[in-house]
């Protein structure tokens, strides 16, 4: 038998025994693949509980206008690396810890929340968090950080 | 060279290095697939219905294969999942970079906040081809689990 036909078959039982343990663990404790619900079901999806989403423009109107406080739900690295200038970080692992950075918010203040952009969903989950606490006009930029830096509206940085 | 891939001392280094550090990598992978999901689908190369079904295997593999080459268990085809492994990983953070994406490795933590990829995750990758690639060519059987277990079969024969 030569080095890498013995190889291959080695590697075929080593393939085989892991894919199986690993579909047995996940399955076990429904986890990622085998998780009972995926995560964005976790997001109200009534019109009552979820706060409405505002396109590029809107959001951009409402910035110029000075209307708005923007609410940054990333991550505070990502933040730190560059965010919408004048923005606020509340990261939404974090909110009960850093939600005190809207203290000074009026409840009926208009917020927009976002995030990375389309295919992050922590902006539309902290502004359900928000409006629990009491915010009432909460709206959600779901183009977030990428749209905005790429449209190349002024951002800010943190060391 | 030769000298080298057979050389008892330096192959069990190499299989400690390698064993260990895929074991280690794996685990939080494996106590967390999804975050690992989202990993693979931020270097935006494979559907995303593919990236549960990769999350769940591939951290076992990684699991599996580390323990094949830290115990000289099948080691040669654990190797050879590990070098090839190791090639498609390096080349989707090639790909990445060109991209230029800016997203975290998802290699050993799936914290966001780790460092992003980079160059020297290309060089650290080749590293790590070079080293589990040498573990494929090696010709020792010293130091191996393999090895321990036929030596009281053979004392045995011996003492009868």
């Amino acid at each position: 038998m030569t080095r890498l036909s013995q190889a291959l078959r080695e590697a075929g039982v080593l393939i085989v025994v892991a894919a199986a343990l690993g579909f047995i663990y996940t399955a076990a404790t429904e986890k990622g693949l085998f998780a009972r619900a995926p995560r964005s079901k976790t997001i109200p999806r009534t019109a009552a509980e979820t706060p409405a989403m505002i396109s590029f423009a809107e959001a951009r109107t409402m910035y110029e206008s000075g209307s708005a406080t923007f609410v940054d739900a990333r991550h505070e690295f990502d933040f730190k690396l560059g965010h919408i200038k004048g923005a606020i970080n509340v990261p939404l692992a974090e909110y009960e810890l850093k939600k005190s950075a809207l203290d000074g918010t009026a409840k009926d203040h208009l917020i927009v929340a976002y995030c990375d952009g389309a295919g992050c969903n922590s902006s539309i989950e902290l502004s359900v968090k928000m409006m629990k606490d009491g915010f009432t006009n909460v709206r959600i930029f779901f183009g977030g950080w990428r749209e905005w830096n790429d449209a190349g509206l002024p951002t800010g940085k943190l060391p | 060279m030769k000298n080298l891939l057979e050389n008892p001392i330096l192959v069990l280094m190499v299989r400690l290095f390698i064993g260990l550090l895929f074991i280690v990598s794996s685990m939080e992978k494996i106590v967390d697939p999804a975050s690992f999901a989202g990993s693979i689908a931020d270097y935006k190369l494979l559907p995303i219905w593919s990236t549960a079904f990769l999350a769940t295997v591939l951290p076992w593999i990684e699991l599996i294969c580390g323990f094949s080459v830290l115990f000289g268990v099948l080691t040669r085809g654990g190797s050879l999942v590990l070098s090839s492994m190791l090639v498609v990983f390096t080349a989707a953070v090639v790909i990445a970079l060109f991209r230029g994406l800016d997203i975290s490795c998802g290699c050993f933590t799936q914290d966001p906040a780790a460092a992003k990829i980079g160059w020297l995750k290309v060089l650290q990758n080749s590293t790590l081809i070079v080293s589990s690639l040498f573990l494929y060519f090696s010709n020792t059987e010293s130091f191996t689990l393999l090895q321990y277990l036929q030596k009281p079969d053979s004392h045995a024969e011996e003492s009868r």
